[in-house]
């Protein structure tokens, strides 16, 4: 079990993270969602001890490792980048661990040769051990990347938005695979990104950072349907998050929230009694496939999408430009105390 | 159109410039086939290698006495190999220390560079009148020596200096994140990949030593260095035996530089077919 507790980290006047509370249980899939620059890196290299942080405790089952050299940490990590080392083949890359680590290294090479050769087979490498890391696709460079890590039975493996150098089918492949395998070996994987669809799709749990602090973590759909606040909201890219005032009709004070596909449009005036609605001007449309997302902007400026299902349409014709009523159930709001 | 004049322009262009470039080797390696009884200029009265005889005491004995060079060469060649392994290691051990910034790093910086920029005669001098002041001995193997690195040493870090700005430091990482310590990290993953470079800087160092003039001038002492042994032939009279010798010394540096691009061929053919991760 990975513990952080009040991490931060600074760089010069720009606070990365702040009072940082954090667990990855054992044998765990976990997502961390964050955009770009809200310090997911960081707390990953804080970690592995790439860097140091400013305040707080980092331990795994109860032993402190922050402070502790990197190298003797056991904590695997898989680049963005994947990192392969270009002059060498990729057996070598594989092998790399087991040969020169510092804490009981193999000496038989028969030995380092089966068990290289079980995670190749493992992560689907078989027969492309004796080929040069610069010879094999990107999707082959990724599973290189992680069957390097995993040989070395690391107690935790970090990956740094692992999927982000991979195109989109691939990436969909991967992501399988990824879970897959950490099944099958049981370590607890901590798996960084910046998308949803891929935070929620892979983890066990997932973790949202933003602000420099971990604003929610819990299991997918529980985060998806029950976001704590509205940080957490809105990186899940499927509420739109409003003040409760724009609301006609009975609704509590505060920021609130409403998922994209709950929401229903009618003309102006229209709305149907007994539900909250507020008016909106459509602005344009976006076609995705088996879903479209309409945007509509509210009195106070504020952006809203509504989605709808190309098989169950339930949106009129929409009109450029034009006003029209938005309105949900009551059941479907979320509301927030405190800041947004 | 453009193209059709301009590129044949350019291409004499570079001829004539080669041509301008390589004419004094040209003329001396053609000078130095003259007969024995032709002196080191034109006309060629008859084509032979006795001069080659001569340097390496293969004629029989002649007026001409044999170039002083044997014992120079073999300490010009020691001196540029002491001089390379010292300023090599040390370049890349400060390259490796600029990579993160330090405080200070920046005057350090401008101390390491004055060691190539201060004229070498100025440097000659001072070192001579210091040895003689703590009244130490001059000598090619040490204080010559001590001048060769602080001159060559600057080219080596800075050839360093660049290896390392391209340097991906993920590699060192994920190799730190697999349990190898860092100086095993060093030696697999870091010293492998930035070998290229050392050669490069090894290169330098050997050349810029080997044919070394005004700083060996005033600091060699007694035994001199093979520019100083050339030069001083010079006060005598010149023969063609130089331009053998001149021939023989080009041929071998030529080597060195074969063995050079040998080298970077076999170790840039694995990173060259390496196309950078990011094409996925």
């Amino acid at each position: 079990m990975l513990t952080l507790s009040r991490v931060s980290r600074r760089y010069g006047e720009t606070v990365a993270l702040s009072g940082v509370d954090f667990v990855v249980p054992e044998n765990t899939y976990m997502s961390l969602l964050g955009a770009s620059g809200s310090g997911k890196t960081t707390l990953l290299r804080l970690i592995a001890g790439f860097e140091e942080p400013d305040q707080g405790e980092i331990s795994i089952d109860g032993d402190r490792i922050d402070g502790q050299p990197s190298h003797l940490r056991d904590i695997g990590f898989v680049f963005q980048n994947f990192a392969l080392f270009p002059h060498l083949t990729v057996a070598e890359n594989v092998a790399f661990g087991l040969r020169y680590r510092a804490h009981a290294p193999l000496t038989k090479e028969a030995e380092i040769k089966d068990r290289t050769e079980d995670m190749m087979a493992l992560v689907g490498l078989s027969g492309f051990g004796h080929r040069a890391v610069s010879a094999i696709s990107g999707g082959q460079r990724q599973r290189v990347a992680l069957a390097r890590t995993l040989v070395c039975e690391p107690r935790i493996v970090l990956l740094d938005e692992p999927l982000g150098a991979l195109d989109a089918n691939l990436r969909a492949r991967m992501c399988d695979e990824l879970k897959a395998i950490r099944e099958r070996l049981g370590v607890s994987f901590l798996h960084v990104t910046g998308s949803e669809t891929e935070a929620l799709t892979m983890g066990d749990k997932v973790a949202v950072l933003a602000d420099g602090r971990i604003m929610q973590s819990d299991a997918p759909d529980m985060l998806f349907n029950q976001p704590g606040n509205a940080e957490a909201a809105r990186h899940l890219n499927a509420w739109n998050i409003f003040e409760a005032g724009l609301c006609r009709g009975d609704v509590s004070s505060g920021t609130i929230a409403v998922r994209f596909d709950q929401m229903d449009v009618s003309a102006e005036g229209a709305a149907p009694q007994g539900r909250p609605a507020l008016g909106a001007k459509y602005l344009t449309g976006e076609f995705n496939g088996p879903t479209a997302l309409s945007f509509f902007r509210a009195d106070d400026g504020t952006l809203l999408q509504v989605i709808d299902h190309l098989s169950q349409p339930r949106l009129p014709d929409l009109v450029e430009g034009q006003r029209y009523d938005i309105h949900f159930a009551p059941q479907a709001l979320r509301q927030f105390h405190g800041a947004a | 159109m453009e193209s059709r004049i301009l590129r044949p322009t350019l291409a004499l262009y570079t001829a004539c410039f080669l041509l301008f470039l390589y004419g004094p080797m040209i003329v001396l390696a053609i000078l130095s086939f003259q007969s024995i009884d032709g002196g080191p200029q034109f006309p060629i009265r008859d084509w032979s290698i006795y001069w080659y005889e001569h340097l390496l005491g293969l004629a029989e004995t002649s007026r001409v006495s044999q170039l002083p060079v044997g014992e120079s060469l073999i300490r010009s060649i020691v001196l540029a190999f002491m001089t390379t392994v010292v300023s090599t290691v040390l370049g890349v051990m400060s390259a490796e220390a600029f990579r993160t910034k330090f405080k200070g790093s920046g005057p350090a910086f401008y101390l390491i560079i004055l060691g190539m920029m201060v004229p070498g005669v100025l440097v000659g001098l001072g070192m001579a009148l210091l040895s003689n002041t703590l009244d130490l001995g001059r000598a090619w193997w040490g204080t010559s020596f001590v001048l060769h690195v602080v001159y060559t040493y600057p080219f080596a870090f800075l050839v360093m200096l660049a290896i390392f700005n391209r340097f991906d430091r993920t590699v060192e990482e994920a190799s730190l994140s697999l349990g190898v310590s860092p100086a095993q990290t060093f030696r697999r993953v870091t010293f492998p990949i930035i070998f290229p470079g050392v050669l490069s800087a090894m290169l330098f160092s050997f050349t810029l030593s080997y044919d070394e003039f005004a700083r060996t001038l005033f600091t060699a002492g007694r035994d001199l260095t093979l520019p100083l042994a050339i030069y001083g032939t010079f006060s005598v009279e010149i023969y063609p035996n130089l331009f053998a010798f001149g021939v023989l010394t080009t041929l071998f540096s030529f080597t060195l530089l074969v063995i050079y691009g040998l080298l970077m061929k076999r170790f840039t053919s694995k990173a060259s077919r390496y196309k950078g991760q990011e094409d996925a």
